[in-house]
């Protein structure tokens, strides 16, 4: 019993980052109908100006994470500014390629920048492991859990009441209508890559502090983007919630049945659950048969 | 002198071309071709050959990316297919090498319908989904089927004997891809102008149009999605030869957006296009290579170690100044070019 | 009229065969220079091998440049990216032989890589030296050209269990390996090991290359109660693996091997890492000759001489056995003598690695290997007697 319990917590652990890219993901598709395959390098990019914080500034943890919060919303923007907004009114597809293109550059300046070597991003309680009735979990993995139901709260908020959050439904919903309401695309679409940015840069803090720094971190995308699809391309909550879901699973699958499966159960989850509900586990219902 | 685009009869609409001129060049283009193999340099013909396997496997996805508008994510999934169906026919059971070529389009088609039966009956971005966790879930089935497929041990490949004719240097090689390649190529114009290709057109533009007219949709989407499958197993099958070693690793995932960028880059839905996208992709390392090492050693000496990233980030930021300035594609270039050429001087 | 075509293009291909044969000729120095082509990968997270081997082979050849290079030559090095990727480790190999003409060819990438590339290899003729990945397919059967300079994986895992059976006896044992042909080296060498001392294996796991989560492994390995572990990933897995393990409490005498054995790891392992296994063909940089190879590279190198590890030693002793091979060969440079000259190899000392020794016939230098145990303290790895 206690090893199903560890199975489903250390799961859960690992899901709460997926969960925090997954909704990173969906940020964007929401505001702007591209799926970002930057994601992952962005979330990397982030973790390491962290680590360049803590290394050359200061160990303070609150320092460390409000300077990454900083950095990761002025990429995003700038992201947005420099390279999106020229493609807006170009077809999604060309939008999408242009994401593409972006992940090769961000990717290869890791190496460019930094180096090729992992790196811990030591920050004292983010390792520390924390012991309660039998299970232990790493300061930073709570962390992760605490940020993915806190922002689950805020953003359900957010939607509901604050203008920001309708007017980002309204685009979402249909631009074209929006814009005539008159709410700026524009400045939605700055805020979505400023959000999403700022909600996957988290993850790849807090990612970080669990498993070191590596160039290899943008591998995180292909594990956070099957969240979004099971949770629903367009719903933010959604794809936190089915975070937790394809961590849980994997570890499950890991514990119970044979290695190979544990890569590939989120994968086949993802088949299974769209076979009967193809818009995901929350998305809205848009897709129509012909 | 050539007139304008009005035409008389049915047939006249659907040519493969109306111009001689056209067709005089592209024997032409041909001949160099097929001369080139002799000429160049065994670095800048392992070049000409990876354009041309390549190629093919572009052709392939266009016919359903380019025609059908349905994205595949996954398409990489096929090439390993075709490359492990043609190793396990040819090395492991000794089979001749057509047999070989057979199986590989065959398999990469049986999985196509295994895959895009379920998936098919859904518009929008589902298939682009199913496939990508295809290209991801048939490389763990190849890992676990090691009796059949010797797992993680990878099967080495020899060049191809086809009809007594031996194929095992360069040049040779090249010249069987290239004989694919045109075989290739008419049958994608030739699928064009056919009516399974106003089909797949008319889905495309406009899928519920396309209902009413006739067009059943399920049947239709799997038409293009087996015929893009199959003729990338066979360059799977091509490129796992190429390469004279297929395993798992010699796939990434990375060949599936490769070959999605080409076709954007190259203009979409375009045949054309997805020639001039694939020679622009393929070569640009190449090029940026070149201009690096114009720019002097001085440029090199300064990022020392970082050099081969410079060159991959210049990649990236090639793709994204065509994406922002040309989206039309290389292809949009082409007519303004020889419109330019046709017309000038004056502007219309 | 089938037939006339048929044999139109056995005619042409023949001659092409013909005029492909008379291209190979001698290439790759001048009077003043020889160019050397090191195939790596330079980009991504496999940099990490890459940059510095090329630095080791950099080194040797900057010794030797200082001395007045090779019979009035100076010796240069190039570098090509493959990014880890088979077709374009081909694409090097051809550019290096064909645009870039060099004399002969390093490193040659990851095993996959190189075993791709073999049979082309063997086809240009380039005295070749492998020395980043070695496998047995690479040296046999032998090829002419082509040297494999170390251990191969199987061995080096195998000596590794043995000692650590013989150390622990009566113990029971996991396993955790990559599923690609590096972990099915390393699975081959536990399992002959593990027949040999009869070991009593309770859990055996592969992981997905790449993989960063480890939660689900090791409390399996936790509930099958194993004593001893053989962690076969390479850096980020074997970290990962290790942070796990301290997490759960859980303590086995753990074993890596070479392609991970970095001094950074025991740093990012933590205090866990201490008394940790490894095996190795090279030096640890913390004893006598790795500080004397430290020394010689920061005073050779200056500024460049950043990120040195084992595979700088590694690089170091290729291009020390390629420098000497093309030393004897004196004035009249061949590559045909060069391999000649590299068969002859007998006893070569480096500093870095037990002497280097080659024979007719004979293309794999077999180097001794060491058991090491590391100290976390100095963040060290020091060989165990």
């Amino acid at each position: 019993m206690s090893f199903l319990i560890d199975l489903t917590v250390s799961g859960l652990a690992i899901g709460a980052l997926y969960g925090l890219i997954a909704m990173g993901f969906a940020v964007i598709y929401k505001a702007t109908g591209l799926v970002n395959f930057a994601q992952g390098e962005m979330t990397m990019i982030v973790a390491y100006l962290a680590w360049t914080i803590a290394t050359t500034l200061t160990g303070n943890v609150f320092v460390v994470v409000a300077g990454a919060v900083i950095g990761a919303a002025v990429l995003g923007l700038a992201i947005e500014r420099i390279v999106m907004r020229p493609m807006l009114g170009e077809p999604l597809f060309a939008g999408v390629m242009v994401t593409v293109a972006l992940a090769v550059i961000l990717r290869s300046s890791i190496t460019f920048i930094w180096d090729a070597y992992p790196h811990a991003l030591d920050l004292g309680v983010g390792r520390d492991v924390l012991r309660a009735g039998g299970l232990s979990l790493r300061g930073a993995q709570v962390a992760a859990i605490v940020t993915l139901l806190g922002l689950l709260a805020g953003f359900y908020v957010f939607f509901r009441f604050s203008k920001f959050g309708i007017a980002m439904r309204a685009v979402a919903a249909d631009d074209r209508a929006a814009l005539l309401m008159g709410v700026s695309a524009a400045r939605i679409h700055a805020l979505a890559w400023a959000a999403s940015s700022v909600i996957a840069g988290i993850g790849g803090v807090l990612f970080a502090m669990v498993y070191d720094l590596s160039p290899a971190m943008f591998a995180l995308g292909l594990k956070g983007f099957p969240a979004t699809i099971l949770g629903g391309l367009d719903s933010v909550l959604g794809s936190g919630v089915a975070g937790l879901i394809i961590g849980v699973t994997e570890n499950l699958a890991g514990g119970y049945l044979t290695p190979g499966m544990k890569d590939i159960a989120g994968f086949l989850m993802i088949i299974v659950v769209l076979m009967v509900r193809p818009f995901g586990l929350f998305g809205e219902r848009e897709i129509v048969r012909v | 002198m050539r007139s304008g685009d009005f035409k008389e009869t049915y047939s006249g609409l659907i040519v493969l071309s109306d111009s001689t001129w056209v067709w005089i060049w592209s024997a032409l283009l041909a001949a160099a071709l097929v001369c080139a193999p002799f000429v160049l340099n065994a670095y800048a013909l392992s070049l000409l050959t990876l354009v041309l396997i390549t190629l093919i496997g572009a052709l392939g996805l266009n016919i359903l990316t380019g025609l059908t508008g349905l994205i595949s994510l996954g398409h990489v999934g096929f090439l390993v297919v075709g490359a492990y169906a043609y190793a396990i026919a040819v090395t492991k059971h000794g089979l001749p090498p057509l047999a070989g070529f057979a199986a590989s389009g065959l398999v990469a088609a049986l999985a196509s319908v295994i895959v895009g039966v379920p998936s098919l009956r859904l518009r929008g971005l589902y298939l682009a989904i199913t496939t990508l966790a295809f290209s991801f879930i048939i490389n763990n089935v190849i890992l676990e089927a090691a009796a059949v497929t010797d797992g993680a041990r990878g099967i080495s490949v020899l060049r191809p004997t086809i009809l007594g004719i031996d194929f095992d240097s360069d040049a040779a090689f090249a010249l069987l891809c290239l004989a694919v390649t045109v075989l290739t190529l008419f049958a994608c114009l030739n699928i064009r102008r056919s009516r399974i290709g106003r089909a797949l057109v008319a889905i495309r533009d406009n899928d519920t149009a396309a209902r009413t007219m006739g067009v059943n949709l399920v049947t239709f989407k799997l038409y293009a999605f087996v015929t893009s499958a199959f003729i990338t197993g066979i360059a799977g099958a091509l490129l796992g030869i190429y390469l004279s070693f297929v395993s798992v690793e010699g796939f990434p995932f990375l060949l599936s957006i490769e070959a999605l960028a080409i076709l954007i880059v190259g203009g979409l839905g375009s045949v054309l296009g997805v020639v001039l996208g694939t020679v622009f992709i393929i070569l640009l390392p190449e090029v940026v290579q070149t201009v690096l090492h114009f720019a002097g050693s001085g440029v090199e000496a300064l990022f020392a170690n970082g050099v081969h990233e410079l060159k991959a980030m210049l990649y990236g930021v090639v793709i994204i100044l065509f994406l922002r300035f040309e989206p039309r594609g290389l292809v949009g270039i082409w007519h303004d070019v020889k419109r330019l050429w046709v017309h000038w001087p004056l502007r219309f | 009229m089938l037939h006339a075509l048929k044999a139109a293009a056995l005619a042409a291909i023949a001659g092409l065969a013909l005029t492909q044969a008379a291209a190979a000729a001698e290439q790759g120095f001048t009077d003043s220079e020889i160019t050397v082509g090191e195939i790596n990968p330079y980009t991504g997270p496999p940099a990490l091998l890459g940059v510095a081997h090329a630095q080791g082979v950099k080194l040797a050849f900057a010794e030797a440049n200082a001395e007045g290079g090779i019979n009035g030559r100076k010796i240069k090095l190039i570098t090509e990216d493959d990014g880890y990727v088979p077709s374009r480790t081909l694409q090097a190999v051809r550019k290096f032989a064909d645009v870039d003409k060099v004399f002969a060819l390093m490193g040659v990438s990851g095993a996959a890589q190189s075993t791709a590339a073999l049979p082309l290899i063997e086809k240009t003729g380039l005295p070749t030296i492998i020395s980043v990945a070695p496998m047995p397919v690479q040296w046999t059967p032998p090829r002419k050209n082509i040297f494999v300079l170390g251990q191969a994986y199987e061995e080096g895992v195998r000596q590794l269990i043995n000692y650590l059976a013989d150390k622990n006896p009566g113990k029971k044992w996991a396993l955790v390996t990559q599923d690609d042909d590096y972990g099915l080296a390393v699975r081959d060498g536990f399992q002959a090991a593990a027949k040999e001392k009869k070991l009593n294996v309770v859990f055996t796991s592969t992981y997905k290359k790449g993989q960063t989560d480890f939660s689900s492994e090791m409390l399996r390995l936790k509930e099958s109660g194993a004593e001893m572990f053989m962690a076969g990933g390479i850096i980020s897995e074997n970290v990962a693996m290790m942070k796990e393990l301290e997490k759960l409490n859980v303590k086995p005498v753990t074993g890596i091997f070479w392609p991970g054995r970095i001094e950074a790891l025991l740093k990012l392992i933590g205090p866990a890492s201490d008394g940790l296994y490894a095996v190795d063909y090279v030096e640890p940089l913390a004893s006598p000759a790795g500080k004397a190879f430290v020394d010689k590279a920061k005073t050779l190198l200056g500024d460049e001489a950043k990120g040195i590890n084992r595979y700088t030693e590694v690089g170091y002793a290729a291009g020390r056995l390629l420098v000497d091979a093309i030393k004897r060969c004196g004035k009249d440079l061949t590559r045909a003598c060069t391999i000649a000259e590299l068969e002859k190899t007998k006893d070569l000392a480096t500093g870095v690695m037990a002497p280097i020794s080659f024979g007719p016939g004979n293309r794999f230098s077999s180097q001794v290997v060491k058991i090491m145990r590391a100290n976390h303290g100095d963040l060290s790895f020091v060989p165990v007697d």
